[in-house]
């Protein structure tokens, strides 16, 4: 599968780049992440914990960082695991980019799923390594802007309505980690818990589910991993 | 695989499960025909603590005509609704549809709500539901409410339903004469989730197009209306030409999410094969 994107970020490019760097601010900006773990300055262990309508699954991800331009971007290549019900490997391009007094930050991924996920067929993987995405880029905003967007644009957009609410998002991210889904939600709202009844048809979902699991913690890592600087 | 340990429990009224709901919170899963949380608690992608198992609330069974709206109750089987004459009569779109939704064995037991409550974007009675401009019936603590099917999917998986709410049936309005409705889906094998899946659902007089709605399944992450099109199409008479046209528009509004084996391409290019084809076929 593949997933690009781009966001506008109201921060400084260094400022941005520090973010992507700094452990603390990463944990608190991906979606569920648990913990984070640096085996050496170029790689990165995440635990990741996936609320996504009926999944709830804990997810292992590593990566690593190859191509570092500091203050530009860098390549990451990321694995994540799900136990044994699939894999899920590839890689990621981030670039910086000077705009309207912020950053605009653009990232693509390129991943491959197998196992049982694979063979199942990921439908909805795209749709919700996508969803994590943006979950992401808001908290992230949300803890380096500093600037309020003159334009939204990106997957953002679609979002929030309106102009994020910084002060909000802000609040909702410094809940401590212990609740670390809690911690995810930003301004977007996305409502995992409880659909009261399991649907009925065929068998696919979750494992793709799990798959993108392990894609959002290879993405989650790799964001980690560009910390490494 | 195997499902990790979990607590299970039957409970014998609507208000004792909401109160378990209110008690567990997020540890607590509600179990109506389990085709899609068995598999997902056996593959281990979620690890719930307690199942509510809502199978012995009779209340939430049948399909009736109440004040108008035709009422499919929760734990109504997709099979029970395949074969319903009152569903034949009252709503056809949900006849069409049913066939398509997996195989025999799931049908037998999957439910209605149970489809719904997961929202799954590619699934059949969501779509429909929003076709035909349905309603969720939700209880929670606080008693019933009603939620349009519009205001109903709120993402990928995601639905307006509170944490501690269940949904305890679906109301659809009662077909009337002139309203037509069409439904087919594209999939690699008869049986599998949709690759592209479109219901179609207006009022015709004297073959001019009135009120249509379009929802395509298995493009986005919640069923999804193609609202510019919708309304290119009202106030005409459908041929050739329009059809074609529709598509093209369809093609050009839409903004498919790919997923393992097909590129958006290819699903937008699907999504407007299968406008052309029941626009045509809806024609007589």
């Amino acid at each position: 599968m593949e997933l690009s994107g781009d966001i506008w970020i109201g921060a400084p490019r260094p400022k941005v780049w520090e973010g992507l760097n700094d452990a603390e601010v990463l944990v608190r900006s991906i979606p569920g992440c648990e913990s984070m773990e640096v085996i050496s300055p170029t790689e990165r262990a995440a635990r990741v914990m996936v609320k996504v309508g009926p999944v709830r699954a804990r997810f292992t991800g590593h990566v690593r960082m190859e191509d570092i331009r500091p203050g530009e971007g860098c390549t990451l290549h990321f694995e994540g695991s799900g136990g044994p019900a699939g894999m899920a490997k590839g890689h990621s391009a981030v670039d910086l980019t000077d705009e309207d007094g912020g950053t605009r930050l653009n990232y693509t991924v390129q991943a491959s799923v197998g196992g049982k996920l694979g063979q199942v067929g990921g439908r909805m993987i795209d749709a919700a390594a996508k969803q994590m995405a943006e979950q992401f880029f808001t908290a992230f905003n949300a803890a380096v802007g500093e600037v309020a967007p003159a334009t939204e644009a990106g997957p953002a957009a679609e979002a929030p309505p309106g102009p994020p609410a910084p002060a909000l998002a802000a609040e909702a991210i410094a809940v401590p980690l212990p609740a670390p889904a809690a911690a995810v939600p930003a301004p977007r709202v996305v409502r995992p818990p409880a659909p009261p009844a399991p649907a009925p048809v065929g068998e696919g979902v979750r494992v793709l589910w799990f798959a993108l699991g392990a894609l959002s913690t290879g993405f989650g890592v790799w964001i980690a991993s560009l910390l490494s600087r | 695989m195997k499902a990790a340990a979990f607590d299970y429990v039957k409970p014998r009224s609507i208000d004792q499960v909401i109160s378990l709901l209110q008690e567990h919170g997020d540890d607590a899963r509600l179990l109506a025909g389990g085709q899609s949380l068995l598999a997902s608690l056996n593959m281990r992608l979620s690890e719930p603590r307690l199942l509510v198992d809502l199978g012995g609330l009779d209340a939430l069974r049948g399909i009736g005509v109440h004040g108008g709206m035709l009422r499919i109750g929760a734990l109504t089987t997709h099979t029970e609704i395949e074969g319903s004459a009152l569903v034949a009569q009252h709503a056809p779109l949900l006849s069409a549809a049913a066939p398509h939704i997996a195989h025999r064995a799931i049908r037998n037991a999957g439910t209605w709500g149970g489809s719904i409550a997961h929202a799954d974007a590619a699934a059949e009675w969501p779509t429909c539901l929003l076709a035909l401009g349905g309603t969720v019936v939700a209880r929670g603590p606080k008693g019933e409410r009603r939620i349009a099917a519009d205001d109903f999917f709120r993402g990928l998986y995601a639905t307006a339903l509170e944490p501690e709410e269940v949904l305890v049936a679906g109301e659809l309005p009662l077909a009337a004469p002139g309203n037509w409705f069409a439904f087919d889906e594209l999939a690699r094998r008869r049986g599998d989730y949709a690759i592209v899946g479109m219901a179609l659902a207006g009022r015709r007089s004297a073959g001019v197009l009135a009120d249509t709605r379009i929802v395509l399944m298995g493009v986005d992450s919640t069923p999804l209306r193609a609202r510019k099109t919708e309304a290119s199409l009202n106030g005409k008479v459908v041929d050739e030409a329009l059809a074609a046209t529709a598509a093209a528009s369809l093609r050009a509004e839409i903004d498919p999410l790919p997923d393992l084996t097909h590129s958006p391409e290819t699903k937008r290019h699907l999504a407007g094969v299968l406008l052309q084809r029941l626009l045509i076929g809806a024609r007589a």
